[in-house]
């Protein structure tokens, strides 16, 4: 997020000596506290069963979380720099968040390929909801049209038309979150279908899970663009260029999810 | 130039800088070394007399290994060579001011200090983690151990590592001085890169390993029971990452060793080429050998065959090093300073578990000797003992630039040769009784062994007294050491052409390089500036 690098690159070329671009920061610290109380409240709150200080801490590392990150932006726009992990940067993360759900896709395979049933025979009728999935894949897809769209406006310096295309991304990324939250709640509430039930129940609402919070994380960095729209120029707008990369890279893991997840197990193989 | 330097409390605790973030995780690290090491002398203790009622109960003892084998492996080792190590050279190395993310580094540490604490919780809150450092399922999830604990020390490492990762492999890639070319990186920068790359790719696995292993405790899931799970996932899962743990450490340990071999026979690094390949090689090979931990648990045959020809493979770049290093000191004029006294050690120490290594991955051998004392002979050897020992050596070869003074030499040695003496023996018994069939992790051990494990708990002793000797000397030579010159090896390395320790803000201006940090006995090298102190030519312009 803040980036000294590109200070350090132009020292080297430049001529006078550069230092510290930031010395002291208690942002770090702030974040790291609230990242560690939410670990310790979920201990509270299951392993030692004090749900409700658990509950209440969990609220207070969030906040504790959200100001620290809020605190650490504001440092950085207050040096008045091009914002934004470096296009380096958020390729080496991506590379890190794919190995992530490889992790879990390979998991997933490994529970299924040896298996008589796919899904396993307790899975009810209508699991997994494909019609839904292909709308869900639609607003997807789509959002990853828009936002390059609004990329191509900022590099020829339309400001405006890239706000209007990013505001479109929003839009059918948060249709896509909403949808999904319903498609759960239908799946427990309607057809029983719920994590504990089986293997399968237990990767699809993982695998699920763990994509659409990264959707929301992508949100929250469009935005966090949005609102930084006027601070962009046509030749420094990392953040956006790097929203974009991982928002292409959360559309791509999607359609890995809709391939193992939901079409092949509609196939029901075995049976 | 530039601000003063902030002083005080808050310049640490609030500090961006990464050479206090080095120290920072330096002395954290050094901490749970000393943890660990207490609860060693602890397990070694309770091994002397094979009595259920002696010292600590069998509980206990497993509580003990476990949290010995966490904080050695995820709390001291891995820390202090990608924390202290890379924080405080990369930068120096490549010739960069800092890091491309101070603030994000800075968190990387917090959050590391965050598993600390979590670590600490599991070994003494009850519920206390008996789990062994691998949390297999499914005891870890139907026994009564606070799983949760485990799996989120590992979550915030993780998190810590992976910033970390991003931050440093970025810094390595976008920040190199002008002239500071691939093929002039120091050996060490190598290793720290390659070791970062196994994280960035490694870690996000485990920490799905063990967050699958948390919805089974408490959401009643599916992934590792046998009601449709498999168990053997969280194995196959949590290897694919810690097997490459061991080269995490291994590289950046060969980078050091290359860098004060070469440095104390005063001799350009024999086949750095080969090296870099090799080191690259074992970063992409790591990830294909880690089926060797599951040889017995049921694997598929084939798979069996391949991950041991994997393995044996692997042994291929390693012997390249040490025979590279073998040829640096061939007819060096070398200077038995207690930092080249530890490499010597190491490659030592290595080479016998690195042997033993290879035995080990052999499906026939293993089958017999999996889970054995001969398994925890083979890694205190191959890694614990010997890298541990090579990360002090480490320290004290750049204890002068870090500090300004220069390290007690006599107790340095003495330290050294305390330790050598007793790493080279207290395992060796270990490895008979796992020939004969002893399991690992049981506190109580057949009395016909008593013997073998005197001797091995007598010289575990030396080898621990000689580590609190060490870490003594850091911390009496830091306070009252003899002020050390800028460069008292005649290093030729970039981070020796400044000042000992080095100002605020690194270099005055970034220097422009002209040649490699090996180019020892050259009397004309390409580098166009160099002085009585040598210097990775750096000069100003
Ligand atoms: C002189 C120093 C050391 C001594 C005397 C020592 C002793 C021991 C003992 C007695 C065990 C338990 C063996 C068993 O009953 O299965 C053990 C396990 C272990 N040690 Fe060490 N150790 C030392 C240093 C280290 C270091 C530096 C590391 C760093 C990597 C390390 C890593 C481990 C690991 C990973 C385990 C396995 C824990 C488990 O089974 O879950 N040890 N050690
Ligand atoms: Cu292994």
């Amino acid at each position: 997020m803040d980036s000294a690098m590109e200070h350090g690159v132009s020292a080297a070329h430049g001529d006078h000596g550069h230092h510290h671009e930031v010395e002291l920061s208690i942002w770090p610290l702030i974040v790291s506290v609230g990242g560690f109380l939410i670990p310790l409240s979920f201990i509270m709150a299951f392993p030692w069963g004090m749900s409700s200080i658990g509950m209440l801490l969990s609220g207070v590392a969030v906040v504790v979380l959200i100001g620290g990150l809020f605190g650490w932006t504001n440092e950085i726009y207050a040096n008045k720099k091009d914002v934004g992990l470096s296009k380096v940067a958020i390729v080496i993360f991506i590379l890190s968040e794919a190995a992530l759900f490889g992790g879990l896709f390979g998991g997933y395979l490994y529970s299924m390929l040896p298996a008589d049933n796919w899904p396993p025979l307790n899975t009810p009728e209508g699991v997994p909801p494909l019609g839904l999935a292909i709308i869900l894949s639609v607003f997807l897809i789509t959002s990853s049209f828009t936002i390059h769209i609004g990329e191509e406006k900022l590099e020829h310096g339309d400001a405006g038309g890239y706000k209007t295309w990013l505001i479109v991304t929003i839009i059918l990324g948060a249709l896509f979150a909403l949808l999904m939250a319903y498609e759960w709640f239908e799946l427990i509430h309607e057809k029983g279908f719920y994590i504990s039930l089986n293997t399968y129940s237990t990767f699809f609402f993982t695998i699920t899970g763990f994509h659409a919070s990264h959707v929301i994380v992508g949100l929250v960095m469009q935005i966090f663009c949005v609102l930084m729209t006027k601070s962009f120029t046509k030749e420094k707008h990392t953040l956006a260029k790097t929203t974009g990369l991982y928002w292409h890279f959360v559309d791509g893991i999607w359609l890995l999810v809709v391939s193992l997840i939901y079409i092949i197990p509609y196939f029901k193989v075995g049976q | 130039m530039g601000k003063p330097e902030p002083t005080g409390i808050k310049a640490w605790i609030f500090t961006t800088d990464h050479k206090k973030i080095a120290v920072l995780y330096l002395v954290t690290s050094l901490v749970f070394f000393v943890v660990g090491l207490l609860l060693a002398i602890i397990m070694r203790t309770k091994l002397l007399v094979p009595d259920r009622e002696f010292l600590i109960s069998n509980e206990l003892y497993n509580v003990f290994f476990t949290i010995h084998g966490a904080a050695m492996v995820l709390f001291w080792m891995i820390p202090v060579l990608l924390g202290f190590f890379a924080n405080y050279l990369i930068p120096l190395m490549i010739g960069a001011h800092d890091v491309a993310f101070p603030r994000v580094n800075a968190l990387s540490y917090w959050m590391y200090v965050g598993a600390c604490l979590i670590a600490v919780l599991g070994l003494v809150l009850p519920g206390r983690l008996d789990i062994g450092w691998t949390g297999y399922p499914p005891y870890s999830v139907t026994g009564p151990a606070n799983t949760a604990l485990y799996v989120f020390a590992v979550h915030l490492l993780g998190a810590s590592s992976i910033s970390g990762a991003v931050n440093f492999i970025t810094t390595i890639i976008t920040l190199r001085a002008p002239g500071m070319t691939w093929g002039r990186l120091n050996l060490t920068v190598w290793g720290i890169f390659g070791s970062f790359i196994i994280q960035l790719i490694g870690v996000p696995v485990l920490a799905a390993a063990v967050t699958l292993l948390l919805f089974d405790k408490y959401l009643g899931t599916h992934f590792y029971d046998t009601n449709g799970g498999n168990p053997l996932l969280y194995q196959h899962l949590f290897w694919f990452y810690a097997h490459p743990a061991v080269y995490v450490v291994a590289l950046p340990v060969f980078g050091i060793v290359s860098d004060i071999v070469s440095t104390f026979a005063r001799k350009r690094i024999f086949g750095y080429t080969s090296m870099v390949i090799a080191m690259m090689i074992i970063t992409v090979l790591g990830f294909e050998v880690w089926v060797h931990h599951l040889y017995v648990a049921g694997t598929l045959n084939w798979s069996r065959i391949v991950f041991m020809w994997g393995t044996i493979l692997i042994g291929v770049p390693t012997g390249i090093k040490v025979f590279n290093w073998l040829a640096t000191l061939h007819k060096g004029s070398i200077d038995l300073k207690t930092p080249m006294l530890y490499a010597l050690g190491f490659i030592a120490l290595f080479t016998i578990g690195g042997i033993t290594g290879i035995a080990n991955g052999l499906v026939g051998f293993d089958i017999h000797v999996h889970d054995t004392h001969w398994v925890v002979a083979h890694f205190h050897y191959v890694l614990a003992l010997s890298m541990s020992m090579l990360v002090l050596g480490g320290i004290y070869y750049w204890f002068p630039k870090m500090t300004g003074k220069m390290y007690d030499e006599k107790l340095g040695q003495l330290g050294f040769w305390l330790t050598l003496v007793g790493a080279l023996i207290a395992f060796f018994p270990h490895f008979m009784m796992g020939v004969d069939g002893i399991p690992r992790r049981y506190a109580i051990l057949p009395a016909e062994y008593t013997g073998m494990i005197r001797i091995s708990s007598l010289f575990s002793y030396i080898a621990i007294a000689g580590f609190f000797i060490t870490i003594w000397n850091y911390i009496k030579s830091a306070r009252s050491g003899a002020p050390a010159p800028a460069n008292p090896w005649n290093s030729l390395s970039l981070e020796w052409t400044i000042p000992s320790p080095p100002p605020f803000y690194n270099f005055e201006k970034i220097p422009v390089i002209t040649s490699d940090p090996y180019e020892y006995g050259k009397p004309e090298g390409h580098g166009e500036e160099k002085g009585a102190v040598g210097g990775h030519a750096a000069h100003h312009h």
